[in-house]
């Protein structure tokens, strides 16, 4: 369901209910003139660019806290002064409000109530935040296209199985589904076979926020299979003796591929939404690790007298989310050039 | 048509079935998280641990925990480990609150999405449409309780034009209600009014180049008659259905962060503190609650969906 | 000067004269005031209502005006307040002299708020339902023969061994298990208060039973409201009789909506304090009608003496050199009272150590010489986990201190979990947490309710209050010879303990102070005369008064 965080555009063209709808996802273009398209579009371009930035930010990260900063994103500076204006101030009062933004290199924009410099830490928290957004969606479509082919490609009971599972986490409202795993696996760690996370790791977000959104990406994607598996050349591969799995492989996935591009931005978009609520909840990235969710997290707490705090991951995270979605509609756009107008 | 109902309602129940097991057990496997050892306090001695346990049936296997918990889930008489109130009505006090959140918000976002979505479509490869669809991608892009929390700070706290955060309800003061209400009605809706109004819009331009649609204009009728009779008509369908969904799920506890941010202490923010307190059988009874209402609404907008659009064959679920 | 106003007020409230300290009669005047309505607000919900279930402060601030028990604590500021009087009883006990029998007097003509007499059966009836019901500080209960045998059993209303009672002459004998200073302290919590013995073994927190208080339970709204009312047949000499006339306390999440209604005047009182983010402006603009008062708590990091690298007292002293107090009352926002020691300024046998063999806390930590520690017992680069809940106030010190640890030479990671499994989850002795936050509200006011925190009888494998396992000789001897005896007797061998625990050599643990509570009234309370600390039950709601 959408609740607050899904943009329900993943569900298919005009986010059809269920996967009624679903068996029409995207008839693929040329992959050139697709990108050709794409390039041709100055919002797609523009978004693009700035995703490059802000990755490019997170990236130089280190950077800026040696050399700009001269700190961590851990240490704290509670009793510290900072020279502003020629004048030394507390990095943190003694009452306890943190310095709000100096415009220089020390706190640039200001601290936290740990005298942490926040500058810093938003960008080593856009790391995070972009990490866990990007892992979380790629795991989702691994998960979904796997599901989707063994789903739509067996049919009968293995289908029936599978469609009920899914169904099970399609009803499960999602904000509570993901606080609900989140809380649990924060406390005890995941063992997934031979793989131990500990709960503190940063790959139970990805994990938690991944099998939420599975449906989401899966139900459209097993319609599209099942359209594909009465197709012609499926059944050409089949009769030649091709296996399950080769059919899959080179004959059905190939076609699904851009269906999964274009549903990619979007859903890191709003894995990149999902982290930043289940911090909000306490259930996202755990400290000190910073996220841009748990940055605004802290900062809500503290809006009153240092509202830096609450403003400046919020705005990054928007123009991280905003322009993946203007690039995920472009991308659609230019592989299915009849599925809406763009500019 | 029965029979789809039929089948329709046996998967329901086999689905909520599944969340009951689900949510369950995840709360089971939680290390240390025995409810015994919270509610036996501070100090405790491993007699009294024994005796809650006991007292409780957490001595007891898992299924027959499950079954007792699950009973209690029908007869009403489930009660919250962490302080013993009775999880029904906590959840009955909740309703009123999250309803009136749902009503309204529901109501915002269907009204202005309509209103932007087509402003926007018809205004395509226009400046102004360029900026109501720049919007709407601000809009779906917004943390929600990043908003609420800003137009909370700013909108109540500092300007004192709104309540900042809190309930009123209705049968005490309809005004008053009203003016608690709109700030958290206004932030859930901005996520929707972007995503609605985007969906419309593409919908509307599709329909737009209908056939239909060409021989309406050239019989001669007025540009806004042919939106509203043939465009809008149709293009309304998808976002019906939406709608639909959405509503069952924020009803079911799915405005979470909504209820945080403003401290409206509905059904949603009861889950969300209820998880906190790792305290099962309020997060058992709310999860199901959520579930059923996103289930039945999915299945009444599918067959109002195959009712409008006779293309749409039933099939399985 | 206020101690002596609340003091005569008091005194004349039991007389029934309600002329104020100020002198003159009328509100004009000052002075406490009788009648009224006062709105107060919390945060969290008390945990419940009927007074053997009830454990939290938001609980027994009420509770402790609705059920005395057979002592009870004097309404005072300060040591005076952690003073026992007879409340039920007619006297303080009889002890036999190998202070293990204890007979006490039941009052003469009591009656509860609903007109049932008061019996001598009637404590053995509160205890009963306090173990039944299992009150969370039932454990304290254990000092009274007879009572783990009745938790064992799970016989709800069967006889209590220890405890014997006559209806006829109002007799009331306890039996203890070992002579033990604390149980004047255990028989005045709330859960002990008198109830009626035909009150049903079952919680009654929507119809919580009649006390013998100043006040009883009004109307109750689970979960959003209750009501205290006066308690009209209410007849225990020395405690004070209550100036307002009903008291309604709700329950409000936002702790900034309540600062918003103190200051508009639409609540009297808030129990929580003022959020971080509001304090300042609090303190500034409405300095009038606030005040802060240290709580009887202690703050420190445990450190587990049984693993490494915190098994070497080197490594646990470096720590106390570097753990900066200033930073850590930045942290509180203000709301600490940074000191050496582990017992509180309010508690018997506190004396402040001074200096602090760690440096002035109001000064720069000394972190050469803790790195110099670390390097001498070699345990540069060991590795720590850090615990700490998810709290605000935890969560930044947890955060604050594996900064400092890594900072003098360890390499120290943090494990922030949520608090409902953070104590089971320290407290087991599988986890083997190395060091983390603790944070301690007494039970009562008796040194030994803060050091057996550090006592080698709180080591348990599962659910440990001794998370770090501490065990010292030197410390269990001494306590176990002071906690048989009540505290006042033994203040300056508290006193020596407190800086044992501390000192260099053992520093068994790493405190940095006491919080502070704040009391924040509307306009319209009588904050100069009308507001006392206690030392148990923090503001005195009994003795709330308006202008």
């Amino acid at each position: 369901m959408a609740t607050e965080l899904i943009d329900r555009a993943p569900a298919g063209p005009g986010g059809l209910p269920g996967e009624e709808a679903a068996g029409v996802l995207l008839a693929p273009a040329a992959p050139r003139s697709a990108l050709r398209r794409l390039a041709g579009s100055r919002s797609a371009l523009g978004a693009a660019a700035l995703l490059a930035l802000l990755v490019l930010a997170a990236l130089a990260a280190p950077l800026w806290a040696d050399h700009v900063a001269g700190t961590t994103p851990y240490a704290n500076h509670i009793t510290d002064r900072v020279e502003v204006g020629g004048k030394a101030r507390d990095v943190v009062s003694p009452d306890g409000v943190p310095i709000g933004p100096t415009w220089r290199g020390r706190f640039f924009l200001g601290a936290d109530v740990n005298g942490r410099d926040i500058m810093v830490r938003l960008l080593y928290g856009g790391r995070n935040s972009l990490m866990i957004g990007v892992a979380a969606a790629l795991l989702t479509a691994l998960l979904a296209v796997a599901t989707a082919l063994v789903a739509g490609y067996f049919r009968g009971w293995v289908d029936g199985v599978l469609a009920r599972g899914l169904d099970v986490i399609w009803a499960y409202p999602v904000i509570l589904l993901g606080v609900a795993l989140g809380t649990a696996f924060a406390v005890g760690g995941v063992r997934l076979g031979p793989v131990e996370l500990a709960g503190d790791s940063k790959a139970i977000p990805v994990l938690v926020i991944a099998v939420v959104y599975v449906p989401y990406m899966a139900r459209p994607l097993r319609g599209t299979v099942l359209a594909l598996r009465e197709r012609e050349f499926v059944a050409a591969a089949r009769a030649q003796g091709a296996g399950a799995v080769r059919v899959m492989w080179s004959e059905i996935l190939p076609n699904l591929l851009p269906g999964i591009v274009v549903l990619l931005p979007l859903m890191v978009a709003n894995a990149i939404l999902l982290e930043a609520a289940l911090s909000y909840l306490g259930a996202g990235v755990r400290p000190p690790e910073p996220s841009w969710g748990t940055m605004i997290d802290d900062g809500v707490a503290r809006i009153v007298t240092a509202e830096h705090l609450a403003i400046a991951p919020g705005l990054m995270l928007v123009l991280t989310v905003a322009a993946l979605n203007v690039l995920g509609d472009r991308v659609r756009d230019a592989l299915d050039p009849h599925a809406g107008a763009g500019t | 048509m029965l029979s789809f109902l039929v089948r329709r309602l046996a998967a329901m129940v086999l689905v909520l079935f599944a969340i009951s097991v689900l949510t369950f057990s995840i709360f089971n496997v939680i290390p240390n998280g025995e409810p015994e050892n919270r509610m036996a306090g501070r100090t405790q001695t491993p007699a009294q641990v024994e005796a809650i346990r006991r007292e409780w049936g957490f001595d007891r296997g898992m299924v027959v925990q499950y079954a007792t918990t699950m009973r209690k889930v029908f007869t009403g008489d489930l009660i919250s480990y962490y302080n013993g109130s009775r999880v029904g009505e906590e959840i009955l006090r909740g309703l009123p609150r999250t309803f009136s959140l749902a009503v309204g918000a529901a109501l915002l976002w269907m009204a202005l999405a309509v209103a932007l979505g087509l402003y926007s479509a018809v205004r395509s490869g226009r400046l102004s449409g360029w900026l109501t669809g720049a919007l709407a991608v601000i809009g779906i892009s917004m943390p929600v309780f990043w908003v609420g929390a800003l137009m909370n700070h700013y909108l109540g706290f500092e300007a004192g034009l709104f309540p900042n955060g809190g309930y009123v309800p209705l049968t005490e003061d309809p005004l008053a209600w009203a003016h608690h209400l709109i700030l958290p009605w206004t932030a859930l809706s901005i996520l929707f009014i972007g995503v609605y109004s985007r969906v419309l819009r593409s919908s509307v331009m599709d329909t737009m180049s209908e056939d239909y649609v060409r021989t309406a204009r050239a019989k001669g009728l007025s540009e806004g008659r042919v939106l509203v009779r043939h465009v809008l008509r149709n293009s309304l369908i998808p976002i019906v259905s939406l709608w639909g969904l959405d509503f069952g799920a924020v009803l079911g506890g799915g405005a979470i962060l909504t209820e945080t941010v403003f401290d409206l202490q509905g059904v949603g923010q009861y889950a969300a503190e209820s998880i906190d307190q790792l305290d099962v059988p309020p997060v058992l009874a709310v999860t199901m609650l959520g579930a059923f209402f996103i289930v039945v609404l999915n299945t009444v907008v599918d067959v109002l969906y195959a009712v409008l659009d006779p293309r749409i064959r039933i099939g399985r679920l | 000067m206020k101690r002596l106003c609340v003091t005569l007020a008091t005194l004349l409230a039991a007389t029934a004269a309600s002329a104020g300290c100020g002198g003159s009669d009328g509100p004009a005047g000052g002075g406490p005031r009788t009648g009224g309505a006062l709105t107060l607000a919390q945060t969290s919900n008390p945990d419940f209502l009927d007074p053997a279930k009830g454990y939290t402060v938001e609980a027994s601030a009420a509770h402790w005006l609705i059920y005395p028990g057979l002592l009870t604590y004097r309404h005072e500021e300060g040591a005076e307040g952690s003073k026992l009087i007879p409340a039920a009883a007619e006297d303080l006990p009889e002890v036999s002299r190998d202070g293990r029998t204890h007979t006490f007097r039941l009052r003469k003509g009591l009656t509860y708020a609903d007109g049932t007499p008061a019996r001598a059966a009637d404590f053995e009836r509160a205890i009963q339902r306090a173990l039944t019901l299992q009150w969370g500080g039932l454990a304290f209960f254990s000092v009274i023969e007879g009572v783990d045998e009745y938790v064992k059993r799970g016989k709800p209303g069967a006889d209590i061994r220890g405890i014997t009672s006559d209806d006829r002459t109002g007799e009331i004998v306890i039996e203890l298990t070992a002579p033990d200073g604390r149980l004047g302290n255990i028989l005045a919590f709330p859960a002990a208060g008198l109830v009626p013995a035909d009150t049903p073994l079952e919680d009654l927190s929507r119809r919580p039973p009649p006390g013998l208080g100043a006040y009883r339970f009004g109307a109750i709204e689970p979960n959003r409201r209750y009501e205290l009312v006066r308690n009209p047949h209410f007849a225990l000499p020395g405690i004070p009789k209550g100036n307002a006339d009903r008291i309604t306390v709700k329950l409000m999440k936002s702790s900034q909506r309540q600062v918003q209604d103190v200051i508009r005047g639409r609540l009297d009182w808030i129990l929580d304090e003022p959020p971080a983010d509001l304090l300042s402006e609090v303190r500034t603009r409405y300095g009038d009608r606030y005040e802060e008062n240290t709580a009887n708590s202690t703050y420190f990091q445990f450190f587990n003496v049984e693993t490494a690298p915190f098994d070497d007292a080197r490594v646990r002293a470096a720590v106390n050199y570097a753990l900066d107090k200033r930073a850590l009352v930045r942290i509180f926002g203000g709301l600490l009272e940074p000191d050496c020691n582990f017992l509180p300024p309010g508690m018997v046998g506190y004396e402040r150590i001074d200096p602090c063999p760690y440096g002035d806390p109001a000064q720069p930590p000394d972190v050469e010489r803790a790195r110099g520690l670390i390097r001498a017992a070699g345990s540069e680069g060991a590795p720590v986990t850090v615990w700490g809940t998810d709290e605000e106030r935890s969560q930044r010190v947890t955060e604050y201190y594996t900064d400092v640890l890594n900072e003098i030479g360890l390499r120290a990671k943090p494990r922030i979990v949520g608090a409902e499994t953070y104590y089971a989850a320290i407290g087991n002795v599988e986890t083997r947490p190395q060091t983390g936050f603790l944070a301690w509200f007494q039970d009562f006011p008796h040194p030994a309710n803060f050091f057996f925190l550090v006592a080698g009888e709180s080591v348990q494998d599962v659910d440990s209050v001794n998370p770090g396992r501490v065990s010292d000789p030197d410390v269990n001897r001494r306590y176990e010879a002071l906690k048989r005896e009540p505290a006042e007797q033994n203040a300056a061998e508290w006193a020596a303990l407190d800086r044992l625990v501390i000192a260099p050599e053992k520093a068994l643990v790493a405190a940095y102070g006491h919080t502070k509570d704040t009391t924040f009234v509307s306009e319209r309370m009588n904050l100069e005369d009308c507001t006392v600390y206690h030392p148990v039950y923090r503001d005195d709601w009994s003795q709330f008064c308006l202008k």
